[in-house]
């Protein structure tokens, strides 16, 4: 059974999702601070992490960043809020996903199941895909830039095989949602722009002036053929 | 709030007093006008009395000394025997307009029969016959005249010159006319000037008028320009110090409304997943449970929607509520909104409300640029609005503006019909507000709205620079048709 890692600071909180989770088929560990979800992680190593934003001590942010150092473990953040400002920045520190408080525990379980689903090694083309000096091994999971291996969380390796597989042809937030996400409904666009901005980051020579992962205005996203 | 703050404000004044009634540049254009009238009015008084005096006491002048002259060329003939009177008045030489009237030996003769003994006036008659020279202005028929008579006691005689002044009236006349017309362009000058000053008395004024619109609008955080002027930069700084109150006191409801929210959400959040897990086991539970589990769910739903609608509505309220716009197709947008919002079924899926979407001729092709999660709250809001009241909806139609396709489209029409009871015309636009529970559908709903939603609706589709309404269909039930401009004129910035 996947075990997940709660950290969430209010007790209640921490008690009922554990309650809900436990009751979806999860292993459920829990954690009230940042740091002790660092050493929890470090110790035992789980397979999906939820992290509540505002936590005493080092905060989601922080804690999130911390804990994409050391693996590509997926993530979803839990927010108060569903301002732009605090979702974005939870995304940029390294998240998968996000939910916002008081959460759907059914929905929350899909985000779950989708984001476990496609943690897993995905068996079908497994061609090796390249643009510029980008190499990218969909079997082994990894990326390398001009042969030295980048570190991308799995959904940003998803979201990359996915362009590099239509090099040239435009897809909409919504497809690629759908295809990298999983999600067969209208999901929050700026998961994918803001996963787009971490790639750039880690595989355009200038990422404010990307060559290779371009934006289409109103359209969405297309890889330079 | 404070109450000391509140109180202090002034009360609305209430005019009673024309000057309060007419506005101030009205006042001072017409006091301009008024004060440019009097004084022409007196200028061109004292001219023409003056002209007046200076020329009848010169024709009269001139008249003396003719008839003195005339007189005395009479007395000289009357004293050779034999004179004809008549032919000796006839042979003086007057000055045009003027007639010679004689008595002698108890007899008036004239030169003229218009004029007589009668045409002088008595007093002057008396005093030429007692032995006086006298002159005297005096009017006759309506005509000016003046009369000058001379005794000859030599010749028991008294000679009178009468003279008229009808062609100085005439050159009076024209001269009035010239100060009136001089007057009034004086008087049309004063309340050009009067408007001009007033105006620009008052710009400043109008720059206070457009902020203080601004801020009606919504827009806070507008301000004005001080100036250089010492008057105005008092009531600048008043008015700037008013505005940035009322902004501070604004956002701090609209803050406080969004923290209340926010710390509502805490215990919402294990209350709604204790009540997955309590949902999850129901069937354990007996019947009474079950029944008490259901109202809690429900309730429960309805208790998270109004804080999200809280903590939207305080987002429009402290004017932080952002677009963040993408290009859609308008038939896809309402699908997928309708999809996106409707309740999450077992297995985390959506399970969509059902009901007929018509698409015009048109519709294809067109890209709309709205925020999608702002449409799906719209849609979501309409649809659960349509079955609260009136059944559920019946269709929904998408239109562009204008249908005609032969002319560009200007805007998309999206509009969700119901065969409900209708809203009646007088509460169209009431059902907009804020908490307005419709008691116009005759029915009560069925008490899981939030009382937010509709004026959710209309805040969102502001926000795009659209429009939002209510109609009747033919089978009398209620038509929200919502109007999204295809190149928006958002009144939020939008994010870069």
């Amino acid at each position: 059974m996947s075990r997940i890692l709660v950290v969430e600071d209010d007790e209640r909180i921490r008690q009922s999702m554990r309650l809900a989770l436990e009751d979806e088929g999860y292993t459920v560990d829990d954690v009230g601070s940042g740091e002790d979800a660092v050493a929890r992680f470090a110790a035992d190593p789980a397979e999906l992490v939820l992290i509540d934003l505002m936590l005493p001590g080092i905060d989601g942010f922080e804690t999130c960043r911390t804990l994409r150092k050391q693996s590509t473990v997926p993530v979803i953040m839990v927010t108060a809020r569903s301002d732009t400002h605090d979702v974005v920045a939870g995304l940029e520190a390294g998240a998968d996903d996000y939910v916002t408080k008081p959460f759907v525990a059914k929905e929350l379980a899909a985000r779950i199941r989708a984001l476990l689903r496609r943690s897993r090694p995905s068996d079908d083309d497994s061609a090796v895909l390249t643009f510029g000096d980008v190499t990218l091994e969909p079997e082994a999971g990894v990326v390398r830039r001009a042969g030295v291996e980048v570190h991308c969380t799995r959904t940003e390796f998803r979201l990359l095989c996915e362009l590099a597989s239509n090099p040239g042809k435009v897809l909409s937030r919504e497809q690629l949602l759908e295809r990298v996400w999983g999600y067969d409904y209208f999901g929050d666009g700026r998961l994918v722009d803001v996963h787009v901005r971490r790639l750039r980051t880690k595989v355009e020579p200038d990422p404010a002036n990307p060559q290779f992962i371009l934006t289409v205005r109103g359209m969405g996203y297309k890889l330079a053929a | 709030m404070t109450s000391t703050e509140v109180t202090t404000g002034t009360r609305p004044h209430h005019p009673t007093r024309l000057s309060s009634r007419l506005g101030l540049r009205a006042r001072v254009t017409a006091a301009f006008g008024v004060g440019a009238f009097a004084l022409s009015g007196m200028m061109a008084g004292i001219t023409y009395f003056t002209a007046r005096q200076s020329f009848i006491s010169e024709r009269q002048t001139a008249v003396q000394r003719q008839a003195f002259v005339n007189a005395s060329l009479v007395q000289n003939s009357l004293r050779s025997p034999g004179t004809e009177v008549n032919q000796l008045l006839e042979s003086v030489d007057t000055l045009p307009g003027s007639r010679s009237v004689l008595h002698y030996q108890g007899q008036w003769y004239a030169t003229s029969v218009s004029v007589g003994q009668s045409t002088i006036p008595a007093p002057e008659r008396n005093l030429v016959l007692g032995g006086t020279p006298a002159s005297q202005l005096f009017s006759s028929g309506g005509s000016p005249q003046v009369v000058v008579g001379v005794p000859l006691p030599a010749v028991h005689a008294a000679y009178f010159e009468v003279f008229s002044l009808d062609e100085l009236a005439g050159t009076l006349r024209t001269l009035a006319y010239a100060l009136a017309a001089a007057a009034l362009v004086t008087t049309l000058a004063g309340i050009a000037v009067g408007r001009w000053a007033s105006g620009r008395a008052l710009r400043p004024l109008g720059g206070i008028t457009e902020a203080a619109v601004s801020i009606a609008g919504g827009q806070l955080d507008t301000r004005v320009e001080a100036g250089d002027d010492a008057d105005l930069q008092d009531l600048a700084s008043a008015f700037n110090r008013m505005a940035a109150n009322l902004q501070a006191r604004i956002e701090r409801e609209a803050r406080f409304t969004s923290d209340v929210s926010h710390e509502l959400r805490s215990p919402l959040t294990t209350l709604s997943a204790s009540v997955g897990v309590l949902e999850a086991h129901r069937g354990e539970l007996d019947p009474r449970a079950q029944r008490a589990l259901t109202l809690l769910d429900g309730d429960l739903h309805r208790f998270q929607r109004m804080v999200d609608d809280l903590l939207e509505i305080s987002r429009f309220d402290a004017g932080s509520a952002e677009l963040s716009l993408d290009l859609v197709d308008p038939v896809e947008l309402v699908h997928h909104s309708v999809v996106a919002t409707s309740p999450v079924g077992d297995d985390g899926r959506r399970v969509p409300v059902a009901f007929p979407v018509a698409v015009g001729a048109g519709v294809q092709g067109l890209h709309l640029e709205v925020d999608k999660r702002r449409f799906e709250r719209v849609m979501a809001n309409l649809v659960a609005n349509a079955s609260a009241y009136a059944g559920g909806v019946s269709r929904v139609v998408i239109d562009r503006v204008p249908t005609d396709t032969t002319v560009p489209a200007s805007a998309v029409r999206v509009a969700v019909e119901d065969d409900g009871p209708g809203v009646p015309a007088v509460d169209r636009t009431r059902v907009f507000e804020r908490f307005y529970r419709g008691g116009w559908s005759g029915q009560r709903a069925t008490g899981d709205g939030t009382g937010l939603g509709l004026s959710l609706v209309a805040e969102h589709v502001r926000l795009h620079g659209g429009t939002v309404w209510i109609e009747e269909t033919p089978s009398g039930g209620a038509r929200f048709v919502i109007e999204l401009p295809l190149s928006p004129s958002p009144t939020a910035e939008v994010p870069a």
